[in-house]
């Protein structure tokens, strides 16, 4: 470990008040020796940078998929005081509400033999992928400030799901808090024709089978069994969201001379909470995570008649388990000290993780805690975990989002041919479609940390418990 | 003069090199839609930018930002990039083809442009900035 971090649990790390000039309080963050390998001392920095900003609650925290990112690490988590602390699109990113949904079907292995190309080709066709990708559907511009405001539900209220859905979805698929006023016309020219859209990078859809069950009693209560086929969207904002991110970002830099910030990293501009040039950008962000929710309600949607095309199933035999973000920040209440605290919590490539009984989760999920989504890379295992009480106590109720990356896309392409590994894949049962071979690599098993080992910590430092692990089956990517 | 990417796990490091600030500015235009599209050809499509900021780098910033932008809504690819920089104005004219899925989805989006690390410096005769795309 890098001088001058302490460990201060088996899996928990502390970086000390010091460690960069100006930090307000300490850093923590949480890896195993394995993980602490591959551990960058940049992002060790960028995690200790977050803690000199004003406000900051506690800690700046990371999570075990911490690595090098702009403005705050990915996997980085930070609570400001809602009377006294900043707002900043860089513990966001310029991807807001990038996030994942799970979905169950009453399918199994044995009835996808066969057919497994004729589903992803069914996939394919209706879904818009990668660079370039342009939406069906026809939303004009007062339609564009409804999907900002009410998220999932604007689709559902077209017909693109069920009032099931929107309970299954984090902030029920729409936060409060949207201001279309601080989305610009140009941040909406792009939102209109992009709705519906996967995007390109990781974002993926992915067929899936339930291969092991870890946690019975939670598996019972989120409604998933051992060999069940199920389906994972993984997406954001589109280029509404980065536009938003972009246009804020520019905004509260040239603001911070007149909060007299001095930030290590101008990525990390920011400003009071309480402050036009904060409200704005959280009014805009809100907007940009709803259109979000109602994106990836759409790709589900689209979805769904994919799989009824190609089985004889049921519209509402596919259930929505959850969507959760992890690209967001949020005003939530937390224990500080004994105290009840309004605190606005900032997740960058962080899931919500909330415990039993928490507010804000599902009624029929209360018993367990939220179902938490970590995708694993292409080709390797994807998790269903639960959220837990010490995840409350600890990490403002978060965990990881992923297994994060161990190799540049440019080292991954120079090692790894696109080709090849669609057709390795394919030997190994998983089918993979994209417009272009070229993409694949980039986004190889190899270029991640394993998800296992991510998972396994989280389990064990108690931020989450593990629930199911899933297999891939078949992707379709950008 | 030039732009080579460099090692970054999460999103898209570039070295961007140029003669003179213009260039350095074209460069970076260059390399952005490398990441993007892949090969492009001057096919009569031409667009004008003009812009103002309180320093080089938001120049910088809001330049690229703005390609995205026109890219994004326009589906067009642009390859050739002339700048000219006043202080801190800037007044470019690119060049480029409309998006064509066959020769150009092969890339990766660039979600935004970091002010992260981003300081144009001058190493001898040469002006430098490193960007990382986030993608």
């Amino acid at each position: 470990m890098f001088e001058g971090i302490n460990k201060v649990g088996d899996f928990e790390w502390e970086v000390p008040i010091g460690y960069v000039p100006d930090m307000r309080v300490p850093g923590r963050f949480f890896l195993s020796q394995a993980l602490a390998e591959t551990l960058e001392e940049g992002a060790v920095h960028q995690l200790a940078n977050v803690a000199t900003l004003p406000g900051i609650v506690k800690y700046s925290l990371a999570m075990p998929d911490i690595h090098w990112g702009y403005g705050f690490p990915i996997g980085g988590v930070a609570a400001f005081d809602r009377a006294t602390g900043v707002v900043s699109p860089g513990g966001v990113g310029f991807d807001i509400n990038c996030g994942v949904r799970l979905i169950t079907t009453p399918l199994t292995e044995a009835d996808l033999a066969g057919k497994k190309r004729e589903l992803i080709e069914a996939l394919f066709s209706v879904v818009p992928t990668g660079v370039g990708a342009k939406s069906t559907l026809r939303v004009s511009n007062s339609e564009l400030t409804d999907v900002m405001v009410t998220g999932a539900r604007w689709a559902v209220e077209r017909g693109l799901g069920t009032q099931r859905d929107l309970v299954r979805c984090e902030e029920e698929g729409a936060m409060p808090g949207a201001d279309p006023e601080a989305v610009s016309a140009k941040a909406r020219q792009r939102g209109v024709p992009q709705l519906g859209t996967l995007g390109s990078g990781n974002h993926f859809l992915e067929i899936q089978v339930a291969r092991e069950i870890v946690d019975p009693e939670a598996a019972r209560v989120f409604g998933i069994t051992e060999g069940q086929i199920c389906f994972m969207v993984h997406c954001g904002s589109r280029g509404l969201g980065h536009q938003v991110a972009t246009d804020h970002l520019r905004v509260l830099e040239k603001a911070l001379r007149k909060y007299q910030i001095q930030l290590p990293d101008r990525q990390l501009a920011c400003a009071p909470i309480d402050s036009p040039e904060g409200r704005a950008y959280y009014g805009g962000m809100a907007c940009a995570a709803n259109y979000a929710w109602a994106n990836r309600q759409v790709i589900m949607h689209e979805a769904r008649k994919a799989f009824m095309q190609v089985f004889d199933i049921d519209y509402d035999e596919m259930r929505l388990i959850y969507d959760v973000a992890h690209n967001v920040a949020k005003f939530e209440r937390h224990d500080v000290n004994g105290v009840s605290m309004e605190v606005c919590v900032h997740r960058k490539g962080a899931t919500r993780a909330f415990g039993p009984g928490a507010p804000g989760i599902p009624r029929e999920y209360a018993a367990v805690g939220q179902p938490v989504l970590i995708p694993g890379s292409m080709g390797t295992s994807s998790y269903l975990l639960h959220g837990t009480e010490a995840a409350m106590q600890k990490t403002w109720g978060s965990t990881c989002h992923g297994a994060g990356r161990v190799l540049s896309r440019s080292k991954a392409k120079r090692t790894v041919h696109g080709k090849e590994l669609r057709e390795q894949l394919a030997k190994e049962g998983i089918l993979v479609r994209a417009h272009h071979d070229s993409v694949l690599a980039e986004e190889a098993p190899e270029a991640y940390k394993p998800s296992h080992e991510v998972v396994r910590v989280v389990h064990e430092a108690g931020l989450s418990g593990t629930v199911a692990r899933l297999e891939p089956l078949g992707v379709i990517k950008g | 003069m030039s732009f080579e990417e460099l090692e970054h796990t999460a999103d898209v490091l570039m070295r961007i090199r140029g003669a003179t600030l213009s260039e350095l500015f074209s460069e970076a235009g260059r390399a952005m839609f490398h990441v993007m599209y892949g090969p492009c050809e001057d096919r009569g499509i031409v667009r004008q930018i003009a812009l103002e900021a309180e320093d080089l780098e938001s120049l910088l910033v809001d330049y690229l930002s703005e390609l995205l932008f026109i890219a994004d809504t326009e589906n067009l690819v642009f390859c050739t990039f002339d700048v000219d920089l006043q202080g801190n104005q800037l007044s470019a004219v690119v060049r480029g083809e409309p998006f064509d899925p066959e020769r150009h989805a092969g890339g990766t989006l660039i979600k935004g442009i970091s002010y992260f690390g981003l300081e144009i410096v001058k190493e001898k005769d040469v002006y430098v900035v490193d960007i990382i795309f986030d993608i």
